[in-house]
């Protein structure tokens, strides 16, 4: 049991301690709190730990406190509550589409500043994808936020089932998809499958972005929800289930989507690219991958068009000066070729500089798993994420549109794409 | 009887202090937030959040049901959703839970077993027997289809199924529970009155419909206060299903506030839905207590 003098010895080490803990936290002069989110399973609150070991091993006298913050949104509800209570990290990883709504709120600071400061600054910009950056930056093209664990949705196909019935490469448009999905039809497996389940939109924008008629451009007070390239992108989805019979009707999973897929329930799946590993775990059949080809065939008989998806990094306006210098040499730390040529080997997201693809952490790995390279590739003909105004509200109209025209609830689709760019416009005007 | 002294200042402080914890609680997450919302419901956010927001009257609530507005379009179709699930789970609901109590309330041989089987699912949080039953609905690959194989409907993209497919969930769920507070009920009936019943030549209907249905009164009216009000409070089973969808076929009035909470600028239309969600709770608890709080007192 407790004894006086056991209860003595602990008392007197907590008063030591306490004297303790603040003089060696003086000896490091920067401790920076770094939030960020998880949306897959890869434990990065120990890859993170490990980086921020590294990085101060470089950098002595900054230190970095990483905390895990729950979802995407938690984290961005919980960094949005504590600046208004003057509080808040010094960085975080939030979504490339929350930069409108740090901008407007004058919560965040550019990282342009930084950039011009730097010696390398320009190189360092140079080697990020440049389909990357576009959601970086503001209408004056000043880059905010750095490009971090980036994504963008991929086809996933059946190789062995593709061999079996002739097929030698994967569809490059939307014609050839309806035919190598028809081919593959059988009554217990889908030729293909689109997940149209909760938030379509991410998906979906391959159709507009491959049909030459993006939602956004370089404004943000203007969105293009109402145009052929949706209308014509949703009869395509219609047909598929309805005319071709090679995808159930309704809404179908996002969540299941691999799972139906890996398990030779559906021959073809369009996804993100972070399934990738998994996928490539547990399906019993070689996986190929190919870019997306929702678009119509074009000169060279090729329709390829997609979003691209993920988190950036971004600096702070409530921590000093001296913190924001420190916070960017740690996102510069993150950014850096060998960190992102690492993140994207141990979590599948796609490095978002040109760099880390030649060291030799991802030369191996194309090497031995040319499936990863796909993503990369697709780049070239990736565009915008969606960003506006009002960004949460005008997502949720297109979400609930698409959602219910893809499901067979409302089939008035120019009148239901017409009531929704009015709402749209309406908030924008606002 | 002796007369008692006249009781000291600190007896009869002692009740008021004995409360004071639970009103503090009560005042900080239920008055005052209430308050707060009716109050609130009446402004609307400025464009910039370092701007206070303008006083508009009535404007928030009018917009939700304005069909050219952001939220207004979507609103009447979610209110009548949550009506529908509302009803359509309690008036299920009850019922059945009041028909296991009865059975189980026997001698059944294994009675444990079945009190467990049926108390269990309500044991679960709700949003891990959410996730029992995503997988359970999951097309293609879930249980559902291979019991139903190819005539496997999409139980939760199919517009005419999605809102029916999450009832089944919260009524699997809540009828457990329910049957374990008519159980309780029925510990405290007399079991002189069912004997003096079955003298008098009761059979077991008879004695079901006049003697445990009516002294079950006041079980019945709290079990349908607080499935009504279980109800309106469904946010979990969304999230783990449907997200409300396909388009809005499956969602709820709670689970709309959540969805929009996220923009600053909805805060006005999301306090004035609250108040409407506050208030429809309120509608039925009173109606509840005067339809039965009269009866239970005239017999």
């Amino acid at each position: 049991m407790f004894n006086r003098r056991v209860v003595m010895a602990l008392f007197s080490a907590v008063v030591v301690l306490l004297a303790v803990v603040p003089v060696t936290a003086q000896e490091s002069q920067i401790t920076l709190d770094f939030y960020f989110p998880e949306a897959s399973a890869n434990n990065a609150q120990a890859i993170f730990e490990e980086y921020a070991a590294l990085f101060t091993e470089q950098n002595p006298n900054i230190a970095i406190n990483v905390v895990y913050q729950g979802s995407y949104t938690d984290n961005r509800n919980i960094i949005q509550t504590q600046l208004a209570a003057g509080e808040g990290p010094d960085v975080a990883v939030m979504l490339t589409t929350d930069l409108l709504s740090f901008i407007e709120a004058g919560t965040i600071v550019p990282a342009q500043t930084f950039i011009d400061q730097d010696a390398e600054g320009e190189a360092y910009v140079e080697d990020f994808f440049d389909a990357f950056l576009l959601n970086s930056v503001d209408e004056n093209g000043q880059i905010w936020a750095i490009p971090f664990q980036r994504s963008t949705p991929i086809l996933y196909y059946n190789a062995d089932l593709f061999a079996e019935a002739g097929i030698d490469a994967p569809p490059s448009n939307r014609d050839e998809l309806v035919d190598v999905a028809t081919a593959l039809t059988t009554d217990d497996r889908s030729g293909f499958w689109f997940p149209s389940e909760g938030f379509p939109i991410w998906l979906f924008s391959a159709f507009q972005i491959a049909g030459g008629e993006p939602l956004v451009g370089e404004r943000f007070d203007e969105v293009n929800f109402n145009t052929e390239a949706t209308a014509e992108g949703l009869q395509y989805i219609l047909d598929l289930s309805r005319v071709h019979g090679v995808m159930p009707e309704g809404a179908l999973s996002w969540g299941d989507g691999p799972t139906i897929f890996t398990s030779g329930q559906a021959a073809m799946l369009a996804h993100t690219t972070g399934s990738l590993t998994r996928i490539l775990n547990e399906a019993d059949f070689e996986v190929g991958t190919a870019f997306l080809p929702f678009g119509a065939a074009d000169d060279d008989s090729t329709g390829y068009g997609a979003p691209t998806g993920g988190g950036n990094l971004y600096i702070f306006a409530n921590s000093t000066p001296e913190e924001q210098a420190a916070a960017w040499e740690w996102v510069k730390f993150l950014s850096s070729p060998e960190i992102q040529a690492d993140w994207t080997a141990r979590t599948g997201y796609i490095a978002a500089r040109e760099s880390a693809w030649e060291t030799d952490t991802l030369t191996d790995l194309v090497e031995s798993t040319p499936q990863y390279a796909v993503a990369r590739d697709q780049l070239a003909f990736a565009g915008k994420e969606f960003t506006a105004f009002r960004s949460i509200d005008i997502q949720n109209i297109i979400n609930t549109t698409l959602g219910s025209i893809i499901a067979g609830d409302e089939n008035d689709i120019a009148g239901a794409l017409e009531a929704a760019q009015t709402q749209i416009d309406s908030l924008l005007a606002e | 009887m002796t007369a008692r002294p006249r009781p000291s200042l600190y007896a009869r402080a002692l009740p008021y202090l004995l409360i004071a914890p639970t009103f503090v609680i009560v005042f900080l997450f239920t008055l005052k937030p209430t308050v707060s919302a009716v109050v609130d419901s009446t402004f609307r956010p400025a464009r910039l959040p370092q701007d206070s927001p303008s006083f508009v009257g009535l404007e928030n609530y009018l917009a939700l049901f304005d069909p050219a507005h952001h939220i207004g379009a979507r609103f009447g179709g979610i209110l009548l959703n949550t009506l529908l699930f509302g009803f359509g789970t309690v008036l299920i609901t009850t019922p059945l839970a009041l028909t296991f109590a009865v059975l189980i309330n026997r001698r059944l041989p294994l009675r444990g077993l079945w009190r467990f089987g049926f108390v269990y699912p309500s044991l679960l949080p709700v949003i891990g027997a959410a996730s029992i039953w995503a997988f359970i609905y999951a097309d293609q690959v879930g249980l559902a289809a291979a019991i139903f194989g190819a005539g496997n409907p999409n139980w939760l993209g199919s517009p005419s199924l999605a809102l029916l497919s999450v009832m089944v969930v919260h009524i699997w769920s809540q009828t457990g529970y329910t049957m374990l507070l008519y159980l309780a009920g029925m510990q405290n009936i007399p079991r002189d009155l069912y004997e003096a019943a079955a003298l008098d030549g009761a059979g077991d209907v008879q004695q079901l419909v006049y003697i445990t249905v009516p002294l079950l009164q006041r079980t019945t009216l709290f079990v349908l206060t607080i499935a009504f009000t279980f109800a309106f409070q469904t946010v979990d089973q969304l999230q783990a299903l449907t997200e409300g969808g396909p388009g809005d076929r499956s969602n709820l009035l709670l689970y709309f506030i959540y969805q929009n909470i996220g923009e600053r600028r909805n805060w006005g239309y999301i306090n004035a839905m609250t108040v409407i969600l506050g208030a429809i709770v309120l509608v039925f608890t009173l109606s509840n207590f005067l339809l039965f709080d009269r009866r239970g007192r005239e017999s």
